[in-house]
């Protein structure tokens, strides 16, 4: 009873709603619909599957990623200050080295000071060889005087001594020996008298 | 030759290639999805998406079609997951824009208004039939407004005659209750 009003009900709501609108459904159009169908699956699955494995890479990478923002700022921060660091550091090994290079340089200075002083010098060299030729010639000329007798090759020895090295004290010597042989000659032979004389400063 | 020979021929013919024959159904059954369809899912007046996703689903299966039952039950079981899946995209649509909801209500009640019988009724009996959950429903239009035989809608439905049984009974209890006052 109760399922006959029942049905009754909806069928007469079936035919109050009426038919539905008009399809304008065609197998051409279904058949277009499939192709497109397969080709978007064709398509759709490749990009997805690749869309996923770039997502899981990228969440691989992230994660492979252990530092948080926070670490992260304070690696930066101490990155930054061992920068730092290691610029002074330079900075004091570059001063180092410039007073190093200061102190071989000043090393090699007194170095080639010290070779330069130990060079002698060539005028008081010239000096002392001029020195020594005239007590060359004064020595000879006393020899010639003193132990041979020739007086006048010892005069001329000794005038010889005057007249190229008048600045040396040989010159002076040589006019003692001059001024000797001369108050000498009148009275007393230079070979008498016993002493012999030898030059001085030999 | 039977409708069901008829049928058997046009689905040999296009396993072989012939697509003419997916023609020949398209035009014979969409007047019925389309009535189903409507039923189904509470007289909405435009079912022309869902009749479009049966048939494009039938033209990608139709080869696999084993013959264990009629052409028409098939469809119709393909009318029925089609409709369950709209409704579940409808109501994940008016989960998200709640005008949707008003937009479908206004929708409908135009369609009532343009027919010369109660509106009242028609708007009692349709509000009754959406409360109904697909499980409850399915029977009712397949039994009541398609009037099937129950051995054909338990294939349909894949159901068992007791199961059958069971919500129909249930679900006239529900409409009972719903359109007290118009039954009684």
């Amino acid at each position: 009873m109760t399922e006959d009003k029942i049905k009754n009900l909806l069928q007469v709501a079936d035919r109050a709603a009426g038919e539905p609108g008009p399809t304008h459904i065609s197998a051409a159009a279904i058949r277009r619909h499939a192709g497109h169908r397969q080709l978007i699956i064709n398509i759709a699955a490749p990009a997805a599957i690749a869309a996923i494995l770039l997502f899981a890479s990228i969440i691989v990478i992230q994660a492979a990623r252990p530092h948080k923002p926070s670490e992260q700022k304070q690696i930066v921060s101490l990155q930054q200050e061992l920068k730092h660091l290691q610029a002074e550091t330079d900075a004091v090994l570059n001063l180092v080295q410039q007073v190093l290079e200061e102190e071989r340089q000043t090393e090699r200075l007194n170095d080639l000071q010290a070779t330069l002083a130990s060079i002698p010098d060539p005028i008081e060299e010239a000096q002392r060889q001029v020195d020594k030729t005239a007590f060359v010639l004064v020595y000879q000329a006393d020899r010639l005087y003193r132990q041979s007798n020739q007086t006048d090759s010892a005069v001329h020895a000794y005038n010889q001594v005057i007249k190229l090295f008048p600045q040396t004290r040989w010159a002076e010597v040589a006019r003692q020996r001059l001024t000797e042989i001369e108050n000498r000659k009148p009275n007393e032979p230079h070979s008498q008298g016993g002493q012999r004389w030898k030059p001085r400063n030999v | 030759m039977t409708r069901t020979g008829d049928d058997q021929i046009l689905v040999e013919q296009f396993k072989q290639g012939d697509e003419s024959a997916f023609d020949k159904i398209v035009k014979e059954f969409s007047a019925n999805i389309a009535v189903l369809a409507n039923r189904l899912l509470g007289w909405p007046g435009e079912v022309e998406d869902v009749v479009q996703d049966v048939f494009l689903a039938a033209f990608t299966g139709l080869k696999r079609f084993r013959g264990d039952c009629s052409l028409k039950s098939w469809l119709f079981t393909i009318t029925i997951n089609k409709c369950r899946s709209y409704r579940y995209r409808q109501m994940l649509r008016l989960k998200i824009f709640s005008r949707a909801a008003d937009k479908d209500s206004s929708l409908s009640a135009c369609a009532a208004d343009q027919r010369p019988i109660d509106s009242e009724i028609f708007e009692r009996v349709r509000r009754a039939m959406k409360t109904l959950s697909p499980k409850y429903r399915e029977p009712i239009v397949l039994r009541y407004l398609q009037e099937l035989p129950n051995e054909q809608i338990c294939r349909i439905l894949g159901l068992s005659e007791n199961a059958l049984q069971v919500r129909l009974n249930r679900a006239r209890k529900h409409l009972q209750e719903k359109l007290k006052d118009l039954i009684e």
